[in-house]
């Protein structure tokens, strides 16, 4: 086997969208129409969405080569097959979505430029390039398909439980097109500023500091306990002619649920792993996306391609049930897209065999569990202890956790139940409770400085 | 072999062929006050010793039945992969922990869902402040 190297960008080069300098923001954003930027809601408020991370990681390019809220031909072609109009994967909608009022009340129109506020302030500009109507719920139910239509790997009709589903069903039936530009860049609150590191900058990190020739990406949205660990350590023996030289845990950081880990737990349990040496740190970094989940397994694994490739990834591991929420969806349909591809979602091959499809390449793993007669932690497909196993379930550990009951090393580090109970006493509760809730969606992940915009 | 030792495709032939009843469970991990209050009992020779003898756990057995009504009790319970009833009140856990020893007994199911406003009315205090452990 030849030696790896850093892939390219998707689609090529790396979108950056981003106006550091105040002057030039400010001329870009002089005379555009104003619009406040506001979350999807459930029924009862309950935020699931909140459009300014897609801004964000369009703009700073996780999601290249995708610029903005997409055309209708886009959109109509990520429904159908997964592709841009340009021809490259892209596996979801990335949409602004205004009510019929907030078109009316701004009066804006095609060829107009908006200038998009989050949290009171100036945010983003967009030159509108298209405004159309959608069946928010037939963008749903193509989004993430049906029994019918993906019998390879959908086994029950998406409906009201599942959150991704409600992102889109409860989208507003009007969608603005265009490119978004970011003229007043968000600065990250602690700890999320150690952990933001956009794909330019990550290359950058691995190129020259890290000097990682190759890289296997680490999915979560878990703190980890070691099940995560032997996954990590073990997925990384793939690589070329040597294993992998770095592992690029890279957390998705959106709308949260009760009963979730804090994000800051998140962060800090996996930087723990690293901190304390359990995977050494110049083999290991932690690292964040923003993103409301769609808990698409199959689908949402081709958005973690992306993300993962443009940050300087040659490698991403699936396990079981990746991204995934209820039985939707075939236990291994993300491993049976990396492997054989799904036709009915666009896949004649996997997605990295396909012309415009991603360079990284997919590491499908199967499980970790304690085996007592290994007496460690054993790959389900090499013991043959099958009838001893202790699997691990990171319910079973947030009972423990609930209970007050230090878990044993063997099943978590003690540095990163450390983590769990610093941010424990910040917010007197272990997980994501009603006023953690509150406070995230009023405060979100960023502040804005002011910015003054001179009038038309 | 009890249900949650099967291997996923073991589990899903065996229902689909109707072999196995539905069984779930619930785990109760003994640190050590609780293991002081079972020792000696006959409960004492049900403690199985997981991770390596790290943790010791008890096991009890709940019907699909029962354990559909412990689901509807608290909106975020759930089965986890391994058949276990999870993501339950603290206040649930320890119900069904005073049970067993005020039983002696594993088969203490019913005793706990007769408790279960009581138990209800505990969790919704949890929902706020959980206090953390005391550790440096
Ligand atoms: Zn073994």
């Amino acid at each position: 086997m030849a030696k790896l190297n850093i892939p390219p960008p998707h689609g090529g080069e790396l979108v950056n969208r981003v106006i550091e300098k105040r002057d030039y923001a400010e001329s870009m954003a002089a005379g555009a129409i104003e619009f406040d930027l506001k979350p999807t809601t459930l029924p009862d408020g309950t935020p699931i969405r909140h459009v300014y991370r897609e801004i964000m990681s369009v703009c700073y390019g996780f999601f290249s080569p995708v610029e903005g809220s997409m055309t209708s031909t886009d959109l109509e072609g990520v429904l159908k097959e997964r592709r841009l109009e340009s021809g490259w994967v892209f596996p979801y909608p990335i949409l602004l979505d205004v009510s019929e009022e907030d078109i009316k009340s701004t009066g804006v129109k095609e060829g107009d430029r908006l200038l998009l506020k989050l949290k009171g302030q100036p945010f983003a500009v967009m030159d509108v390039e298209e405004i159309y109507k959608i069946n928010p719920e037939e963008v749903a139910t193509r989004t993430f398909g049906t029994p019918e239509d993906n019998p390879e790997v959908v086994r029950e009709p998406f409906n009201e439980k599942h959150p991704g589903y409600m992102i889109y069903k409860l989208m507003n039936d009007h969608v603005i097109a265009g490119k978004w530009t970011i003229v007043n860049p968000p600065k990250f609150r602690e700890p999320y500023d150690r952990f933001w590191l956009p794909p330019a900058e990550c290359r950058t990190v691995i190129k020259y500091v890290k000097k990682w020739r190759t890289c296997i990406a680490h999915q979560t949205r878990n703190v980890p306990h070691t099940g995560h660990e032997a996954l990590m350590k073990n997925a990384a023996y793939t690589g070329d002619i040597e294993p992998c030289h770095g592992i690029l845990v890279n957390a998705i950081i959106g709308a949260k649920r009760r009963g979730d880990y804090p994000n800051e737990a998140i962060l800090e349990g996996h930087e723990a792993v690293n901190k304390y040496g359990y995977i050494k740190p110049s083999r290991h970094m932690v690292t964040f996306t923003l993103w409301d989940m769609r808990y698409g397994n199959p689908i949402e694994s081709l958005l973690h391609g992306v993300i993962r490739q443009n940050m300087g990834c040659t490698h991403h591991m699936f396990g079981r049930d990746h991204a995934a929420v209820g039985e939707y969806y075939d236990k291994y349909a993300t491993q049976i897209l990396w492997s054989e591809g799904i036709p009915s979602f666009g896949f004649e091959a996997p997605p990295n065999e396909v012309d415009k499809g991603l360079k990284i390449i997919p590491q499908n793993m199967a499980e970790f569990w304690y085996c007592p007669v290994c007496g460690e932690i054993a790959y389900s497909e090499s013991c043959g202890h099958v009838d001893q196993k202790q699997k691990f379930s990171g319910s079973f550990l947030r009972g423990m956790v609930a209970e007050g009951v230090m878990p044993p090393k063997v099943v978590m580090r003690p540095e990163v139940y450390k983590a769990i109970v610093k941010w424990w006493k910040v917010f007197n509760y272990p997980f994501v409770n009603k006023k953690y809730l509150e406070n995230l969606n009023a405060s979100l992940e960023v502040d804005l400085e002011p910015m003054e915009v001179p009038k038309a | 072999m009890p249900v949650w030792r099967l291997t996923l495709s073991q589990w899903r032939y065996q229902k689909l062929n109707g072999v196995i009843k539905m069984v779930h469970y619930i785990g109760v991990i003994l640190d050590e006050s609780r293991y002081e209050q079972i020792k000696g009992t006959e409960i004492e020779e049900k403690v199985q010793s997981i991770f390596g003898g790290a943790l010791k756990m008890l096991v009890v057995e709940v019907p699909e039945d029962k354990s559909n009504q412990i689901l509807k009790a608290f909106d975020r319970a759930r089965i986890d992969s391994r058949g276990f009833i999870e993501d339950v009140p603290v206040a649930f856990r320890r119900a069904v922990f005073e049970e067993i020893v005020k039983n002696k007994s594993l088969d203490i199911v019913d005793k706990v869902l007769e408790r279960l406003s009581e138990i209800q009315e505990l969790a919704k205090k949890e929902d706020e402040y959980i206090p953390p452990p005391e550790i440096e």
